[in-house]
């Protein structure tokens, strides 16, 4: 390859972000764990997997400063409005599982499966209307009679 | 090793109860049904009927139960091949290639194969059980924290494997896993990476965490997709391509044996299981296979390697089980159970001396292992209209109900919470091309090396030489590393051919 034709280099920002993150989940484990005992009862499997988890931070890190632009495998695709609906199902499943508890899991059900089929793309008002209550119901009386555990539900 | 004239009475006792035989069908149905929804264990299952067990007779009423685990264990693979959602943790290697089998849709082939495998694997294991039933168990008292950490580590060399392109993002993914499984409490009583959660102590809840790494990261993936399988005339349920699935096992019957024997014996070691057997026999199968290279994206034999080694499972489960007394996991506790509620104690005493019920048992799965293929046949058939349902309904039904069995396997919002955490995470990991099976692989295997590394640590008092007292465990590294240098000398012979062919 020619110096003319070298591809641009671009930093991975969002890649980049996400294993620094990582590495540095895994290094507060270390230290806290170290906090705990140096023991080796303690570290034996531990300390070692960290040092090899943030050496490997180091390799792909570096990858992601020194990678060239259309590297493969280096970040989301799709457009924006398909990157908004991925995230937008991402952020009802969490408000779903934040729900579950406080609002009951019969009616978060209900309302996580609106508004996925929502998200989705449906539109039809039948559908809308009748499906998630339906589906949700069925669900949580099915696991309610299978599991010995109690559920917090407010209707049913 | 065989003592006909208890086996000639066992088959008489088969011959002449009807009773033992009425619940062979409505157990595999109702183990085929529990085990597909995501969530429900094999062991749950049983455990749902168990209570109904009371007022059979003791053959029957175990019968029942070996029928639910036999139908459980298959009915974990529709759903990994489906919808990528491991339903257990002995349905992970099948999803690896299952459901890249789906997406291109090839559903009826994958759920075809993994149905055949499942049934000639449970054949397998009870013929091993039927003719080597006290040796078998006698093995088992050898497996210690040594034995165990080569086992471990046999699996953790699966991870390099699975690193796919990148061998630096596979690592890494592969030691995140690792440290997912060391938080908690450890067996030396150390407390680890708890955040002051309290359900943490017990570490990271295993199942939702998989779940949601391996099926809830990929439903995001797939919220601009209209159906699983996007060429409309490739979702057609078809009997016959089904049938074709199951030919697929016939061809590969090395794979089919090597997962079987790996199935008995894994599964014969408590606390193992299926959960190890299925993730080893894919590696070994990978690593000798030529094509190799095309596992995880769709090749049958990973699908064969792994279903054949989880079903084969119960086999050895139900030796350590029968011969010792021991129950290797959750299903087999379940059937101590059933023998405590009937007065009935489980053990070296009671193979001795019933003999005959023994091999009753054993004859009896070789009948479930071939109903199951008639019946899960029918099951796959109307499994399979998923395909056929659109996305946008079938990813927030799926997620609800995961969630659900999320929760219905923790008693508490942790399964659902940890079901999220790890979501969230697979769906960030696999944007940026991380194998995030190398996590579920790591999660799985690290407290078991860990555990099983600090038992040894203490038996040895630290001195690494104790190794050498170990000749099982000896034995295990020298088989995985003659496996290993025979699978680099193929690559390596490969890469020559393939030069020959270039020049």
């Amino acid at each position: 390859m020619t110096g003319q034709d070298a591809p641009a280099r671009r930093i991975a920002w969002g890649h980049l972000a996400l294993v620094t993150a990582l590495a540095a989940g895994v290094l507060a484990y270390l230290i806290e764990a170290r906090a705990v005992s140096l023991s080796p009862h303690n570290l034996l499997l531990l300390q070692p997997t960290a040092i090899l988890v943030l050496a490997l931070w180091a390799v792909i890190a570096w990858g992601c400063v020194r990678r060239t632009a259309g590297a493969s495998q280096d970040g989301p695709e799709g457009t924006w409005p398909e990157r908004l609906k991925v995230g937008a199902m991402v952020g009802a499943f969490a408000l779903y599982i934040a729900g579950l508890e406080t609002i009951g899991y019969d009616v978060a059900a209900w309302a996580f499966v609106l508004a996925g089929l929502a998200i989705g793309g449906e539109r039809r008002p039948l559908m809308l209307v009748l499906f998630p209550p339906a589906f949700a119901a069925g669900v949580i009386l099915a696991f309610k009679a299978m599991i010995p555990y109690p559920l917090t539900t407010a209707i049913l | 090793m065989i003592d006909l004239p208890a086996a000639g009475s066992a088959l008489s006792l088969l011959s002449s109860s009807l009773d033992a035989w009425i619940w062979v069908v409505p157990g595999l149905l109702i183990g085929l049904v529990f085990g597909a929804i995501p969530g429900v264990s094999v062991s749950m299952a049983m455990a749902l009927v168990l209570p109904a067990t009371l007022y059979m007779d003791f053959l029957p009423a175990i019968i029942f139960l070996t029928s639910v685990y036999t139908g459980a264990g298959f009915g974990g693979s529709v759903p990994a091949v489906l919808m990528g959602i491991p339903g257990t943790s002995s349905a992970v290697a099948t999803t690896f290639d299952g459901y890249p089998m789906a997406r291109q849709g090839r559903h009826n082939e994958a759920l075809g194969a993994a149905l055949f495998a499942s049934c000639i694997g449970v054949l397998l294991s009870y013929m091993v059980l039927f003719v080597l039933v006290q040796p078998l168990a006698e093995m088992v008292l050898k497996m210690g924290p040594f034995e165990m950490v080569a086992v471990g580590i046999w699996g953790m060399v699966l991870l390099g494997s699975l690193g796919g392109t990148s061998v630096s993002r596979g690592l890494f993914a592969a030691g995140l896993g690792v440290l997912f499984g060391t938080v908690g409490m450890n067996t030396a009583g150390y407390m680890r990476g708890t955040l002051g959660i309290p359900w943490l102590l017990d570490g990271i809840p295993t199942i939702p965490a998989m779940v949601g790494l391996l099926a809830a990261s990929q439903l995001f993936a797939l919220v601009n997709t209209r159906f699983l399988v996007e060429a409309e005339e490739d979702r057609r349920i078809s009997l016959a391509r089904i049938l074709d699935g199951g030919r697929l096992v016939l061809r590969h019957p090395g794979t089919m044996l090597r997962g079987a024997l790996i199935g008995a014996l894994i599964g014969a070691t408590p606390g193992v299981g299926s959960s190890i057997s299925n993730l080893l026999s894919y590696a070994e199968t990978k690593r000798t296979a030529p094509d190799g290279h095309t596992f995880g994206q769709g090749n049958p034999k990973g699908v064969i390697a792994s279903e054949s080694a989880n079903s084969s499972s119960e086999g050895g489960a139900m030796a350590t089980m029968l011969a010792l007394g021991i129950p290797g996991g959750g299903a087999t506790a379940i059937l101590l159970a059933a023998f405590a509620m009937h007065n009935v104690v489980g053990g070296p005493r009671f193979i001795d001396q019933n003999r005959d019920i023994v091999y009753a048992i054993i004859l009896s799965n070789f009948a479930q292992a071939l109903l199951l293929t008639v019946i899960g046949t029918g099951f796959v058939f109307v499994a399979s209209a998923i395909v056929r349902v659109q996305l946008r309904i079938l990813i927030p039904c799926v997620l609800v109900v995961a969630t659900m069995g999320a929760f219905a396997i923790e008693g508490s919002s942790a399964g659902p919470i940890t079901l999220l955490a790890f979501a969230v995470l697979g769906w960030q990991l696999s944007r940026y091309g991380y194998p995030v099976a190398a996590v579920v692989v790591g999660l799985l295997l690290g407290r078991l090396i860990e555990t099983e590394l600090l038992r040894a640590y203490q038996i040895a008092g630290g001195n690494a030489l104790e190794i050498l007292n170990h000749p099982v465990a000896l034995t295990i590294f020298a088989l995985m590393l003659a496996s290993l240098a025979v699978s680099v000398w193929n690559e390596r012979r490969g890469r020559r051919a393939a030069d020959a062919i270039t020049e």
